[in-house]
């Protein structure tokens, strides 16, 4: 079913790595608290497999999204449960489900987004850019497939880079995908000469 | 009396009354049904964009124009006629307020499946489509029931 190698996904789970270090960095002086990370997971899966291996499809969930454009293309989407959602706003002395909250929360989405892809780019050579975010708090399922629709295109195989971060002293998290278009996986790994 | 998911680009037919066809959180995606109320024969479809342009994957059934046409054939070998048939659409959806033309793929989703229906002879018989929440149908076999829910909401039953 998987068109990659074990190398090319440590390689893909490596550039998720070194992209979500450089997130928690700004999330950490955008919140002055610590930012841990967890080792993130490449998965390449059947589209219809790749919204439940997110989560619950009919869970509540808050998500930002942010369109790439430059060399690739392709989506970045944060994940927020409603109790993350409540505690990050809360460390930024906002109320979660306000638009005030929301604000708040794509501001993270920006901040965050914009640190992954510079250090994407910095490791592949690519022009990469974040368009302005955008939120809903829906089903689990509804904000991941239409982030998954708008990038799958023709190919029927969905990659994600899925990784969690954990604000330090607190029970807050967040979960940040990048979903790249099917061509943006074969040039991302082309760049690294793989 | 089975719950049968019907996921992304998926596609389910049945003639057995209490099987229960489910797409859960549709967002710009639609789910399609195609019932003949009088055997209760029903089929679902999770449709997840317009058009093919003639290169999809072989039995993909992700795209509008080659699941709508699948879809009533099925419907029809589980014993549906296809003069009587008709069909509800819930999805379409614009998930996110603040976003590029190239997002608005509900719009274009609801208008390619609506397109493929007129082109079939099967009527719309309702919808619960467009605005900006999610949704789970739920198509009832047999009884030709079909319920919707709504992000935060309770479970309805369509007309």
């Amino acid at each position: 079913m998987t068109q990659y190698t074990d190398l090319q996904l440590d390689a893909l789970r490596e550039l998720a790595n070194v992209g979500s270090g450089t997130a928690s960095t700004a999330l950490s002086s955008m919140l002055g608290r610590s930012v841990d990370i967890s080792v993130p997971h490449a998965y390449v899966l059947p589209m219809a497999d790749a919204v439940a291996e997110v989560g619950d499809p009919e869970a509540d969930a808050t998500g930002v999204v942010l369109g790439v454009v430059g060399d690739m293309g392709a989506s970045v989407l944060l994940l927020f449960s409603p109790s993350d959602a409540a505690q990050m706003c809360a460390l930024l002395g906002v109320e979660a489900g306000t638009e005030i909250g929301d604000s708040a929360l794509m501001e993270i989405g920006n901040i965050m987004g914009a640190s992954y892809l510079t250090a994407l780019g910095m490791m592949t050579g690519m022009a990469l850019e974040p368009t302005p975010p955008a939120a809903a708090t829906d089903m689990l399922a509804a904000i991941v497939e239409t982030v998954l629709a708008e990038r799958a295109g023709a190919g029927d195989i969905a990659l994600l880079l899925d990784s969690q971060l954990a604000v330090e002293g607190s029970d807050a998290s967040v979960s940040f995908l990048l979903v790249p278009d099917a061509g943006g996986v074969d040039q991302l790994l082309a760049r690294l000469g793989l | 009396m089975a719950e049968t998911m019907v996921r992304m680009g998926e596609l389910a037919a049945s003639a057995v009354a209490g099987d229960v066809l489910v797409s859960l959180g549709l967002g710009s995606c639609i789910g399609l049904a195609v019932l003949d109320r009088r055997v209760g024969v029903a089929g679902l479809a999770h449709v997840v964009l317009p058009d093919s342009g003639g290169h999809g994957p072989q039995r993909s059934y992700k795209f509008a124009d080659v699941a709508v046409p699948e879809l009533i054939d099925r419907v029809v070998a589980h014993g549906g006629r296809r003069p009587l048939l008709d069909a509800v659409l819930v999805g379409g959806a614009s998930m996110f307020a603040v976003t590029s033309a190239a997002l608005e793929v509900g719009q274009r989703n609801e208008a390619a499946v609506r397109d493929q229906l007129a082109k079939a002879g099967v009527p719309v018989r309702a919808a619960e489509t467009g605005g900006g929440r999610g949704r789970t149908i739920r198509v009832h076999v047999g009884a030709s029931r079909i319920t919707v829910r709504e992000a935060g909401g309770v479970e309805r039953e369509m007309q």
